[in-house]
């Protein structure tokens, strides 16, 4: 589904991963985990065909990304991102319909049949039905997560890629987030999501791709992930590994047990 | 669609022709509707009637639609584009570029009757010049448009400076000036002409740019990610933007007010939807500029206002009122 074959990465002038080799298939979840300005962004954004890769290429289905259209690009993969932006007087329905831009031809300014029942699906997958008609401006940061996931979802295509989806959420909203997320993996969708929490990766992704040290020290499942030393020299600091009674493992910052 | 936006849109349909049949009755011989109506109806009716409506005022009211109409639509488009509420028209350098080039041509004595391509040319080459500064890969920089624009423009405002300067003991310094006040005066079917084409071609590309508009409003990283080819739209953008300042410029010299203001007025009253938003613009623009046209015809007859001050002493506090005044709870961000 997607296939990353010797990517390199350069941003600034300065190169900030090489060498990924990596492979999502259909109906996975994976995690980009890794440290503050390692280049989990710079990666999300460059399968999303948004930064072109200094070497190597990405394929989506078998196509080289570079190949396609944006348009072709936007019918295949959404991108989340967590980016704030200087809105004008949309509301919430108003932001989630854009989801549909690459479905229509640039003369079809009325919304086509399968509009309305996609903008319906992604309103009621992020439970966002009740304030459709809400300015955007209004909603509190974790209903404006919901709002950009809805996009997301709108857009209809069988890769979702999300940044940092559960930052400025509660614990209860990002769980309900993330399961979400694992639910259309169920239903097919491939998703790639950067999060920050090393447990809520744990939980929920298939995988775990962890960059660090300029690249991708290693993509696997989070059973092999967290018990080896590689998470501790991605993030600079030793960890502590706790297994919880159903047998499944936590990982915290061993400074952070200790006090 | 905003909810507000349809019964908004059918007023504005009526308010064009009504600013054109009010603006078609004010000029120094009095007609009533019947003899306008009449003369309408025969356009190669001999007589002073058909004179007056086909040659004098008919033209004109055409042209204050096409200047009202095109100066609002790029203002609507350039704000949306660079997502910044203070753009107006002649961000891209077009208006002080025409203005240099006029002022150097009204000093040189070239024939008026070319002056205005000259304006025109020059105007274009500017926004070419500005788009090739503000270039960034394959896209433009917003950041640097801005930059660029405000920098030449001042440039060219120095020229025209030095041009009224050189030709201050002579007639062709009021000339100048009044060119530069903007004003439809003289102005017919001829200069209609020349200019109407190109701002028919920044209209169809308007059209075009309606669904990457839309998209825009959520940022370029956004749009991006949704399917639009950023890149192009702002080039399509920027060059219906050019064609249809230069055209109104070569029509009208510079009107200001209207590029900046009716596009925030059209946002508050329609919405931000560029299906909408858009037309709404194009309707707003061209009726005030037809009923602003004929109230300088008026005022001060036989002599005329001209326009861009017009339209600044009444259109600026109306405007600030209207803008400023406190938000409704529910109105969200209004720009």
């Amino acid at each position: 589904m997607i296939e990353l074959r010797d990517v390199e990465l350069r941003i600034g002038g300065r190169t900030l991963l090489e060498g990924i080799q990596a492979s999502v298939g259909r109906g996975e979840l994976v995690a980009i985990l890794g440290a503050n300005g390692v280049g989990k962004t710079t990666l999300l954004r460059a399968i999303a065909g948004l930064h072109a890769p200094s070497r190597g290429t990405i394929f989506l289905n078998g196509s080289s990304n570079a190949q396609l259209g944006s348009v072709e690009r936007a019918q295949r993969l959404a991108l989340v991102t967590g980016d704030e932006v200087f809105l004008d007087s949309l509301n919430v329905r108003d932001v989630v319909a854009i989801g549909r831009f690459p479905h229509h031809r640039w003369w079809q300014w009325r919304e086509q049949s399968g509009d309305e029942a996609a903008i319906a699906r992604a309103l009621s997958a992020l439970r966002i039905e009740a304030f459709a008609r809400r300015y955007f401006s209004t909603l509190s940061a974790g209903e404006r997560q919901r709002v950009w996931i809805a996009l997301g979802l709108a857009q209809e295509t069988p890769i979702l890629l999300l940044d940092e989806p559960t930052s400025h959420l509660d614990v209860k909203v990002a769980h309900e987030i993330l399961g979400l997320l694992r639910s259309l993996t169920r239903a097919g969708k491939t998703v790639v999501c950067v999060l920050h929490d090393i447990n809520e990766a744990a939980a929920y992704a298939d995988r775990i791709a962890l960059l660090g040290e300029g690249t991708l020290l290693a993509i696997a499942s989070p059973e092999e992930l967290l018990t080896e030393p590689i998470l501790e020299r991605a993030y600079g600091i030793e960890m502590e590994h706790v297994r919880l009674p159903d047998g499944r493992l936590r990982v915290y910052a061993r400074e952070y047990v200790t006090e | 669609m905003s909810s507000k936006a349809g019964p908004a849109a059918a007023l504005l349909i009526l308010v064009v022709p009504a600013a054109a049949a009010a603006s078609l009755l004010v000029g120094g011989t009095p007609l009533t509707v019947w003899q306008i109506g009449t003369a309408l109806a025969h356009p190669h009716a001999p007589g002073v009637l058909g004179a007056i409506v086909w040659q004098l005022r008919l033209p004109r009211v055409c042209i204050a639609a096409t200047v009202g109409a095109s100066l609002a639509l790029c203002g609507a488009m350039l704000q949306g584009m660079l997502r910044n509420p203070l753009v107006d028209p002649y961000l891209t350098g077009v208006s002080a570029a025409a203005a240099a080039a006029i002022a150097i041509a009204i000093l040189a004595g070239v024939a008026t009757a070319i002056t205005p391509a000259i304006g025109f040319v020059a105007g274009l080459a500017a926004a070419l010049l500005v788009a090739a500064l503000a270039r960034r890969g394959a896209g433009i920089d917003g950041n640097r448009l801005i930059l660029a624009g405000v920098s030449l423009s001042t440039l060219f405002a120095a020229i025209v400076t030095l041009a009224i300067v050189r030709a201050q003991s002579s007639d062709y310094a009021s000339t100048i000036v009044a060119w530069l006040a903007g004003s439809m005066a003289g102005r017919g079917w001829h200069e209609l002409a020349v200019a109407g084409p190109y701002a028919v071609v920044g209209v169809l590309l308007a059209f075009w740019s309606v669904a990457p508009l839309n998209a825009l409003r959520i940022g370029e990283l956004r749009a991006r990610a949704v399917g639009v080819n950023v890149d192009r739209a702002q080039w399509i953008i920027l060059a219906a933007s050019s064609l249809l300042a230069s055209s109104s410029v070569v029509l009208a010299g510079l009107v200001g007010f209207i590029g900046l203001i009716v596009p925030h007025f059209a946002r508050r009253l329609v919405g931000s939807d560029a299906r909408v938003l858009l037309p709404a613009c194009a309707a707003i623009g061209a009726a005030l500029c037809m009923l602003a046209d004929a109230i300088c015809r008026r005022i001060v007859a036989p002599a005329e206002l001209p326009i861009g001050v017009l339209l600044a002493f009444i259109g600026v506090p109306t405007f600030l009122y209207l803008y400023l005044r406190p938000a409704t709870a529910d109105s969200g961000a209004r720009v």
